[in-house]
């Protein structure tokens, strides 16, 4: 089957060849040095600046994407909004790459419109007066909030109107306050829903590549950025170091990927 | 619903969607400014005349086209194979789909690099043409889960079954029954599949750079580090096109959602 | 001194009024539901009842105490749903102990509460079942021991049986009726399905487009149907137009057969036409049949429905239809054979509305 062989080809074989790279010395020998080998130089802070960034723009994405589906789903704002926003956010939340880094630079960027916006109106200096950059972890994050937020309202929406209006009666006529209700009903039954969006969420933002380069060059250190420079020039000193390095990418992605999975399992096994 | 709940609600949606509006309106507004005190479309005629624009926009339209028709020669009949004969194989096929949005398309590429270079056994990078093919291919790759997705659900609505044994009892083929049957039926799904693919590799970034092709996203972060309004013209343009291809996307799917559909 | 009562209850949504001056006193402990076609108004009462709609105009009153100003959490209702609305993310003995936990009770007597509840409706072995294990009949009666744990002082129900199969609804509403009358509680029971009103009330309002058209024991409801749509509506009616011959003698024809009602006609004078009913089961075309009117027809078609046959006959215009049971060497009439059916007098209702 054609597709069988494809998916082997071009998917698979590559992924399996950095994996088992990952773990071979130069003359082909099996080690776990590359592994080791890992937590030397400025691999151990790539790695947790990435990983603070895909938290940070995660948790702030399900925060902020969770309000607006919820404005949405439980009505606080007029119906009509719900059809454009859910287009828009299924539009948006594909957006990443090089586009994008450059509409963030032109907004909050040393000249871009709302640095210069504060600075005329205001006289505050985004980077002096709050200390906020666009190369920067914050930065980063904050663009990367451009394509998270799209997605969590596009995944949470669908668990929020699976919320049915009967549990919220059935808790009231028992004598529970809207409080009580979130607490003991609806939290728990979203809260699988929320940690695997989290989960995906967090994926995400650790595998997004070219935004990171278009938006900082090689200035901010994270996991993305290394290892295109390792591909490009072999700054590690070490193929197979790189490997390692890609390795422990798949293996966080892909344990974000389970989480997210396997919650979402289980959410779906009690909304249906 | 208490008004403090509508304030909240509104306060919500408001933020978000000046999130959303506010960088887009900003990246608008700096690609004007190319010409000091007055807004001007300067940037774009420096981009439109720029043969490296050219180059790489027809370039990557290029690219896209051949990885659409790629997709589909690879998608279409496995998703027809699978929901006729192996409905047993559909998880697994389904997962091999998922696959790439779990490994990051760096590894990918990574992969590529390592297993397809000069001296090993399929020397794909060795010449200009096979790095375009594994480009390709690698784009492929990088849609296969949206393109198999939109596939798979257009393939749900109609009897695929039932037009395959219609089809054979009156001495079809199974390439005319692929053609003339089956892809008829799906083409608005192919249609959404092959836009998100277009929008996909018209900016794709990792996989052109780390090949070394002369692709648009490459060019454009390349233009980034050494100009100052045109990458913001490219980008407004960029923006332009994946829109209107995700636009064409939700208009294909709506036309197909109001023709008549069998039980 | 009622327990449960609706005063000129109201209730629009912005320009359609769904419940129109709806009037009703209901008993301690009294099973009283109300039934009617969907649009009729009759859940739109119980949500306002349980505080979920607020009336437009009228007062609601539980135990002499106006409930105008209570929300749905502070009314102390039990109340059922058709789609069961169990939490999903709890197990039967934390879906029956939610109410009792919200009021603040001890875990020993929670404890204690829940396990006799769950006896109460046969489930005990199931408490650590989450409500996706189990079948659609099981979970309502969870949902059933949720409602009466905290001890409410009405039970509503919503149409609890209509998302089940037709054999569970019958012995789950049975086992309804039995709970209710073991406990002593006042109950309000919203269904579209006449059999099942008629089964288990102590008295059925008829609903119809936001009122009540009659309120009355499922016997009166059945027997003496107070409008043509209460007729229609409960039980296989054959509705008769007949011609009035002589209003002072209560003569009227059907075809051009007379009859003498017991019931007077009222005001109505030779000519007029009056609308009749008369049950299927009313009469009997046997041998030696008793009543002391009867109507000669011609059979137009008999259909064996199982436990009876019924038959259609042609009266003039008019077809009436009749019951007889089914029993071992009993011949169905045949299609164009004359037949006599017989049956008492008082048994033909006048229909006035």
């Amino acid at each position: 089957m054609p597709f069988v062989i494809f998916v082997t080809m071009f998917l698979i074989l590559p992924t399996m060849n950095i994996i088992v790279g990952a773990f071979q010395t130069s003359d082909g020998s099996f080690t776990l040095q590359n592994i080791i080998d890992l937590q030397n130089g400025t691999i151990p802070s790539s790695y947790w600046i990435s990983v603070k960034i895909s938290v940070a723009s995660a948790a702030l994405g399900c925060l902020i994407g969770f309000a607006m589906a919820a404005a949405v789903v439980f009505g606080a704002v007029p119906a009509w909004v719900k059809s454009p926003l859910m287009t828009f956010s299924g539009v948006a939340s594909n957006f990443a790459g090089v586009p994008l880094a450059f509409a963030f630079l032109a907004t909050f960027g040393p000249v871009g419109l709302v640095t210069l916006f504060l600075r005329n109106n205001f006289g505050i200096v985004l980077q002096r007066d709050l200390g906020f950059n666009i190369l920067s972890f914050w930065g980063l994050t904050v663009t990367y909030l451009f394509f998270q937020i799209p997605l969590m309202i596009l995944i949470i929406a669908p668990a929020l109107e699976g919320l049915k209006k009967e549990w919220r009666e059935a808790a009231e006529v028992l004598g529970a306050t809207a409080f009580q209700y979130w607490r003991m009903v609806a939290f728990p039954i979203l809260f699988p829903s929320l940690l695997g969006t989290f989960a995906l969420l967090f994926a995400n933002a650790f595998g997004a590549v070219a935004t990171a380069i278009a938006l900082t060059g090689s200035s901010l250190n994270i996991v993305p950025i290394q290892l295109y420079a390792q591909i490009r020039g072999d700054v590690l000193g070490n193929p197979h170091l790189g490997y390692a390095m890609a390795f422990g990418m798949i293996v966080v992605t892909a344990v974000a990927n389970v989480i997210y999975i396997w919650l979402r399992i289980r959410a779906e096994r009690w909304l249906k | 619903m208490s008004i403090w709940a509508r304030i909240a609600g509104w306060a919500a949606l408001i933020f978000g969607l000046l999130y959303f509006f506010v960088p887009l309106g900003g990246l608008f507004e700096f690609s004007m400014k190319a010409r000091r005190g007055v807004y001007s479309f300067d940037a774009y005629a420096s981009v439109f005349s720029d043969p490296q624009f050219q180059q790489t926009f027809g370039y990557s339209v290029i690219m896209a086209l051949v990885t659409i028709v790629i997709g589909i020669l690879i998608v279409v009949p496995t998703a027809y194979w699978v929901r006729l004969k192996m409905p047993w194989a559909r998880p697994y096929v389904e997962f091999l789909t998922l696959m790439p949005l779990v490994i990051p398309a760096i590894v990918i590429v990574f992969g590529y690099i390592r297993l397809y270079n000069t001296s090993s056994w399929l020397p794909l990078t060795g010449s200009v043409m096979g790095t375009n093919v594994l480009l390709a291919f690698g784009y492929t790759i990088l849609a296969l889960p949206y393109m198999y997705r939109a596939v798979d659900t257009g393939l749900r609505t109609v009897d695929v079954a039932t037009l395959t044994e219609a089809a054979q009892s009156l001495g079809a083929g199974w390439a005319t029954i692929l053609g003339r049957v089956i892809l008829p039926n799906v083409i608005p799904a192919v249609l959404s599949g092959a836009f998100l693919t277009f929008a996909i590799v018209i900016g794709e970034f990792t996989l052109a750079a780390l090949l070394d092709r002369p692709a648009f996203g490459p060019y454009l972060q390349r233009v980034g580090a050494n100009k100052a309004y045109e990458p913001f013209a490219l980008s407004v343009i960029a923006f332009g096109i994946t829109w209107g291809c995700l636009a064409l996307i939700q208009l294909v799917s709506r036309f197909s959602k109001s023709a008549p559909r069998k039980a | 001194m009622s327990f449960l009562t609706l005063t000129s209850i109201q209730k629009s949504f912005g320009p359609v009024q769904v419940v129109k001056d709806f009037n009703m006193d209901i008993e301690k402990g009294e099973f009283v539901s109300f039934l009617g076609p969907s649009g009729c108004g009759k859940t739109t009462i119980l949500r306002m009842i349980a505080g979920f709609e607020t009336p437009t105009g009228g007062n609601i009153e539980i135990g002499g105490k106006s409930q105008q100003n209570l929300k749905p959490n502070q009314r102390n209702i039990g109340m059922v749903f058709q789609a069961y609305a169990l939490f999903p993310n709890m197990n039967v003995a934390d879906n029956v102990a939610f109410g009792l936990k919200i009021a603040g009770m001890p875990k020993a007597q929670i404890d204690a509460r829940v396990k006799e509840m769950l006896g109460l409706i046969h489930l005990g072995h199931l408490a650590d079942r989450f409500p996706y294990q189990m079948s659609g009949g099981q979970q309502q009666r969870v949902a059933l021991a949720r409602a009466l744990a905290p001890k409410p002082q009405v039970l509503l129900l919503d149409e609890p049986l209509s998302a089940l199969d037709a054999k569970i609804r019958v012995s789950l509403r049975e086992e309804i009726r039995m709970i209710q009358q073991q406990l002593g509680i006042t109950t309000v029971f919203v269904t579209h399905d006449q059999e099942e009103a008629l089964s288990i009330s102590d008295r059925i309002v008829v609903m119809n487009a936001g009122r009540a058209d009659q309120i009355g024991t499922p016997f009166e409801i059945y027997n003496k149907p107070a409008t043509r749509f209460v007729a229609s509506f409960v039980g296989t009616l054959n509705l008769i137009e007949a011609k009035v011959v002589d209003p002072a003698s209560n003569r009227i024809s059907i075809g051009d057969q007379g009859i003498t009602l017991r019931e007077p006609l009222g005001s109505v004078k030779a000519g007029d036409t009056v609308s009749l009913a008369l049950r299927p089961e009313a009469g009997s075309i046997a041998e030696g049949a008793k009543g002391d009117t009867a109507l000669t027809g011609e059979v137009v078609s008999s259909n064996f429905l199982g436990s009876v046959i019924r038959t259609r006959m042609k009266v003039g215009n008019a077809v009436i239809s009749f019951d007889m049971f089914n029993a071992p060497g009993l011949t169905p009439p045949a299609v164009g054979e004359t037949v006599t059916l017989r049956f008492t007098a008082s048994d033909l209702l006048i229909i006035r509305e």
